[in-house]
């Protein structure tokens, strides 16, 4: 059976992703990278779940969401205390959990 | 009126609580504290006559014991007997108090001494009121404490402070026979009331198991022997003359010893015809040897002790014959004139600074008041008929030829003794040539000594009138015994003069040798202390220091051979600690540590790192997922 066209797609958005994390220096940066990864997860949950039938994949990818949205969440709050303790949000100049 | 009973010893008590917290600020007025107690516990024991002589038994008792069953109650009771020693101690101690003021003004420790003599008396009379044996051990013990504390009273004298303790221990002997008496009379009859004696008797009689009253009562007047220095417990009593004249006045003559004979007294129910006999023989042997001795001391105070353990052992005797109210009797009567011989005797040494009777004499005219008192207090001991004294030894001599007729004829003699000592005492003091004293001219003492001891001179002039009605002894004259008695004084003073005074030797020359070594063995009190030291004392000293030696040598040793393997047991563990233990340990925390050191390198803390990583391992983790499931 050949793949779905829009599998490619989400191939692409996880190697963006990753390809996002590893050069981003800006934490915002890397944040958004992984929303992108996050968001091929959805892509390919649905499209499986179209394939097996049934509305179980399109819920995991609600969960998703809102699982990112947290996830957003949390990041940014995390961030704003990196910025007001490192005076800095780029990743690769903070190294406080070295050990 | 019942609950009024424990104010009687109770105010006292409330004085030594005074005067032993702050006497010290109070100064000169401590003595009147405790003269204001005494006196008002004089005051509430007067009150009680009355009831007392209708033969009430009054009585006041707490639950003090409440986890046995029954529970025990300790109390107060006052009934005839105890009623007398009542009106003794305090009306005595308040006399003897007020007198104390004048005789101890210049002492550094003035209030001290009212506190002592204020527990001593409420001790005394918590003593004699007490209804149960518990109680009356306690104050036993506690006026054997104020004895202790009053001899020594100067201890920075070596002999008072040695006196003290003799008194102590020897009485100790004594008061160790009274608890076990008590102890054994709990475990058999189970009841220590001194209320219910006729209750235990009748217990051991119907068990047919008097000898166990036999040993009780033996143990019981074993405490009397030490409190009331008879033979052989008394050591103690001549050389107790340590302490403040007072002090042999109130405790030394007048009360504490006699609280033994008291004790007798109240306990006699529960003698038995066996340890009567002990009582009598004792008292009748103690009478005749203190006698005799009294006749040699030249001690003013050892003449008046001697003659104090004499009188205890007269009432002893009378006890033994169960005549237990011609003692109480004699008891009363003596502790008047010899509370009064002793503060006469105390009254000489305050005015010439000496009691040694070879460097006193022709005191009378310079000390008229003392003297007169002194005489009259003599005459009712030696029993000059009417006076207090001749009632109370009559009515035990009476007693005594209801028994036996040997036996009064020989308390006749010890009677003749009597007056020869006294007065062989009374003349060398008063009469006789001056003896040149380097302290000028004696002068009578104080108001505050005289009117004490003028007011015990009508007691002890007339004390003996109270005879049949409070003792219920025989009233009344008895001819044959009042000329056999008065015969006995007149010989007794006749001696006493011609001996004593003008020192003519009646002796005839045969018996001379065989009169001089009686008279070195009564000197020598018959070497009862020497004895003492010689078998007693001394054996115990090296006996304890064989056992020191022991003790150093055996039990030290043991001891210390112990210490040293325990020592050495635990270097060895210490060792082994260090080395195997803290080696494992150290080695696992070294490993640990070690790899440790290696693992962190990869925690760079930058995060560009982790992901590095996290990339790396998910895309080898697909590669290798392939190449399984291909």
């Amino acid at each position: 059976m050949a793949p779905h066209p829009l599998l490619f797609t989400s191939c692409a958005l996880v190697a963006l992703g990753v390809y996002g994390i590893l050069t981003r220096r800006n934490a915002i940066g890397i944040l958004l990278a992984i929303e992108l990864i996050l968001n091929a997860a959805s892509l390919n949950f649905i499209l499986f779940g179209r394939w097996v039938g049934g509305v179980d994949g399109q819920a995991f990818a609600i969960f998703v969401i809102a699982l990112a949205a947290c996830e957003a969440a949390v990041g940014l709050a995390i961030i704003m205390g990196l910025y007001r303790t490192a005076k800095t949000v780029l990743a690769d100049e903070v190294n406080l959990l070295k050990g | 009126m019942s609950p009024m009973l424990a104010w009687i010893p109770g105010l006292p008590l409330a004085a030594f609580a005074v005067l032993i917290l702050v006497g010290r600020r109070l100064g000169r007025a401590s003595a009147w504290v405790s003269v204001a107690a005494l006196a008002s516990s004089a005051f509430l024991t007067l009150q009680l006559t009355p009831h007392v002589l209708d033969g009430q038994r009054l009585a006041v008792s707490w639950r003090w014991l409440s986890a046995t069953d029954p529970a025990w109650f300790l109390g107060l009771a006052v009934d005839r007997l105890s009623w007398v020693m009542l009106v003794l101690v305090t009306v005595i101690g308040t006399l003897i108090t007020i007198y104390s003021i004048g005789y101890m003004q210049d002492d550094a420790r003035f209030s001290r001494f009212f506190a002592y003599l204020s527990l001593f008396c409420a001790a005394m009379l918590g003593l004699v009121m007490a209804n149960h044996f518990v109680l009356l051990y306690a104050c036993w013990e506690l006026v054997g404490l104020c004895s202790y504390l009053l001899i020594s009273f100067w201890f920075e004298k070596p002999e008072a402070a040695r006196a003290g303790r003799k008194a102590f221990l020897t009485t100790r002997v004594g008061d160790t026979g009274l608890l076990i008496g008590i102890l054994a009379l709990w475990v058999t009859a189970g009841q220590l009331h001194l209320g219910r004696l006729e209750e235990i008797r009748t217990f051991f009689v119907l068990r047919d198991q008097t000898w166990w009253l036999t040993i009780i009562s033996t143990l019981i007047f074993l405490g009397a022997v030490g409190k009331s220095a008879q033979i052989p417990l008394h050591v103690w009593l001549p050389d107790a003359m340590e302490g403040p004249t007072p002090v042999s006045a109130l405790i030394h003559a007048a009360t504490m010893v006699a609280a033994g004979v008291y004790l007798v007294a109240r306990t006699l129910p529960l003698f038995t015809p066996e340890s009567l006999r002990l009582v009598l023989w004792i008292g009748l042997a103690t009478h005749l040897f203190a006698g005799t001795v009294a006749l040699t001391m030249t001690d003013i105070k050892r003449v008046l002790a001697y003659s104090t353990i004499s009188q205890l052992g007269l009432m002893m005797t009378a006890l033994g014959l169960g005549a237990a109210s011609s003692a109480m009797f004699h008891l009363s009567t003596h502790a008047f004139f010899k509370a009064l011989l002793f503060m006469a005797a105390g009254s000489v040494i305050h005015a010439t600074h000496r009691q040694d009777l070879r460097e006193l004499g022709g005191l009378g005219r310079h000390l008229p008041w003392t003297r007169a008192l002194f005489l009259i207090a003599a005459l009712s001991m030696g029993g000059f008929p009417l006076l207090s004294g001749f009632w109370s030894k009559d009515a035990i001599l009476l007693s005594a030829r209801e028994h036996a007729p040997w036996l009064m004829w020989t308390l006749l003699g010890g009677a003749a003794v009597t007056a020869g000592y006294i007065f062989r005492l009374y003349l060398r003091c008063f009469h006789g040539s001056p003896v040149a004293s380097g302290c000028g001219t004696p002068h009578d003492s104080p108001a505050v000594m005289i009117l004490p001891m003028a007011a015990l001179g009508l007691g002890a002039a007339f004390a003996g009138f109270a005879g049949p009605g409070v003792f219920h002894v025989h009233g009344g004259l008895d001819v044959p015994m009042l000329i056999s008695s008065s015969v006995a004084l007149s010989i007794g003073v006749t001696l006493a003069f011609a001996v004593g005074l003008k020192r003519r030797v009646l002796v005839p020359a045969v018996l001379r040798p065989l009169g001089t070594k009686l008279y070195r063995l009564a000197a020598n009190k018959y070497y009862v202390d020497e004895a003492y030291q010689r078998w007693i004392i001394g054996p115990f000293l090296d006996a304890t220091a064989w056992l020191s030696r022991f003790d150093r040598r055996i039990i030290d040793g043991a001891v210390d051979a112990a210490g040293l393997g325990g020592w050495r047991i635990g270097q060895w563990k210490e060792r082994f600690d260090r080395v195997v233990i803290d080696g494992i340990v150290n080695g696992i925390a070294l490993v640990t540590r070690s790899i440790g050191h290696v693992v962190r390198r990869a925690q760079t803390g930058v995060i560009h790192h982790y992901l590095f990583w996290v990339v790396a391992a998910s895309v080898m983790l697909m590669l290798w997922i392939r190449a399984v499931s291909a």
